[in-house]
């Protein structure tokens, strides 16, 4: 059979009135359980440069280890955000719960994202961690990225247990892991 | 039921080099494979409240109309086995008349349209379907390369039921002449290319009021893995 689907283009860099969010990087209303993190970062292309015009779109299971389903304007657990001028990007989440892999075992918390840029063809499929997690060294994905896992670890920030910086690369020595999507 | 891989001839080379962006931009590793475990499977999922006053009439979002010729735009979301995709989001953004985006960083000097804003939403009904009313987008220039114009087009996004079916897309129109020259629609390999072309149909027209195109979007599907 032949595939009919339809092909990806770019999502330029003139989305924000098509996909402006209400909610932007806050994936959880107040008062949802669970420990509240905020993850901010940096996008860089393969001259280390910013990128100001990615939208990045957070996927995770609450605190419980369960995927939310829609509500009031939103869905919780989905998170939205535009980098600024400097390439800059912010959500408020919390920590999820642990999920089942494919091969059903546990996994350690981690948010999906997906990242669109103008001189992206199509989006691409990543995963951030949290460091200090004890399940990260059982995790099967990570493990597969072997050295590479560190580009998915959002480092904690000295003296703020609520604050990580995971920045991503889109290319070079420290490109982020992607996975096929 | 897991998501069906999908096929190397579909999507753009992430690097193409004719659409100067990619260069940089592009990850140079290839891709690690994600088995599809419960956060790629689960949702997101939205419902109509993520809508707003005329999310689906982007004629009808300002004090008066915008300048253009009107347009329907009408198809149905479905997945590759032909399944029809239900309350899905989908969301829409395009320039206006001139070919100008309402956005603060796009300096191609052509006129702002005040009645036109350019982004529209909707969620699918039972049967797949999305429809939209708006003008028809304008061609522009831009610096990818001497004498550069995009083609007239709509961008897509649309959610699906997980992030394995994520798309964002754009909808070009027939017999678009500049179609022969642009590197992100000659992105797509050559058989895929006319699936993004959208369909004039008399029977979508609105006698005396718009001319109706046709965009049905087919995203991944679930089925078994071939061996390999």
């Amino acid at each position: 059979m032949s595939s009919r689907l339809t092909p990806s283009q770019t999502i330029g860099p003139f989305f924000h009135e098509g996909m402006k969010w209400r909610g932007g990087g806050t994936l959880f209303t107040a008062g949802t359980p669970g420990r509240v993190v905020r993850i901010a970062g940096l996008v860089t292309d393969g001259d280390g440069q910013p990128v100001p015009d990615a939208l990045l779109e957070f996927w995770q299971a609450d605190a419980s280890g369960n995927f939310g389903a829609p509500t009031e304007g939103a869905c919780a657990g989905f998170g939205r955000v535009m980098t600024d001028d400097r390439g800059r990007y912010e959500i408020e989440t919390r920590v999820p719960g642990a999920v089942p892999g494919a091969d059903l075992k546990k996994q350690a918390p981690h948010i999906v994202v997906l990242v669109l840029a103008r001189g992206l063809l199509h989006q691409l499929l990543t995963r951030v961690y949290f460091e200090g997690e004890e399940a990260n060294a059982g995790d099967a994905v990570l493990a597969s990225c072997g050295a590479r896992s560190e580009t998915l670890l959002a480092k904690r920030t000295p003296g703020a247990d609520d604050a990580y910086v995971w920045d991503l690369s889109l290319q070079g020595p420290k490109e982020t892991v992607f996975f096929e999507c | 039921m897991r998501i069906r891989p999908r096929p190397a001839d579909v999507n753009p080379k992430l690097l193409t080099p004719a659409y100067g962006s990619t260069v940089k931009r592009a990850p140079a590793r290839a891709p690690l494979v994600l088995p599809q475990g419960a956060s790629e499977i689960s949702g997101p999922r939205f419902d109509s409240t993520v809508l707003y006053p005329s999310h689906d009439d982007l004629t009808r979002q300002c004090e008066g109309e915008p300048l253009g010729e009107r347009i329907i735009v009408t198809g149905r979301v479905l997945d590759e086995n032909g399944d029809a995709l239900p309350n899905t989001l989908v969301e829409l953004w395009q320039c206006n008349a001139a070919g100008r985006y309402h956005h603060s960083k796009d300096q191609h000097e052509a006129p702002l349209d005040p009645n036109f804003k350019g982004g529209g939403r909707v969620i699918t009904d039972a049967q797949g379907r999305y429809r939209f009313t708006t003008i028809k987008p304008g061609a522009y220039p831009w610096r990818n390369h001497t004498n550069a114009w995009r083609p007239a087009h709509l961008h897509f996004s649309v959610f699906g039921t997980s992030v394995l079916q994520r798309l964002v897309t754009q909808m070009y129109f027939q017999g678009d002449p500049l179609l022969a020259y642009d590197p992100i629609f000659n992105s797509v390999p050559e058989k895929a290319r006319e699936r993004l072309v959208s369909r004039f149909d008399l029977e979508i027209t609105k006698p005396e009021f718009a001319l109706g195109y046709r965009f049905d979007i087919v995203l991944r599907g679930p089925g078994a893995t071939p061996a390999n």
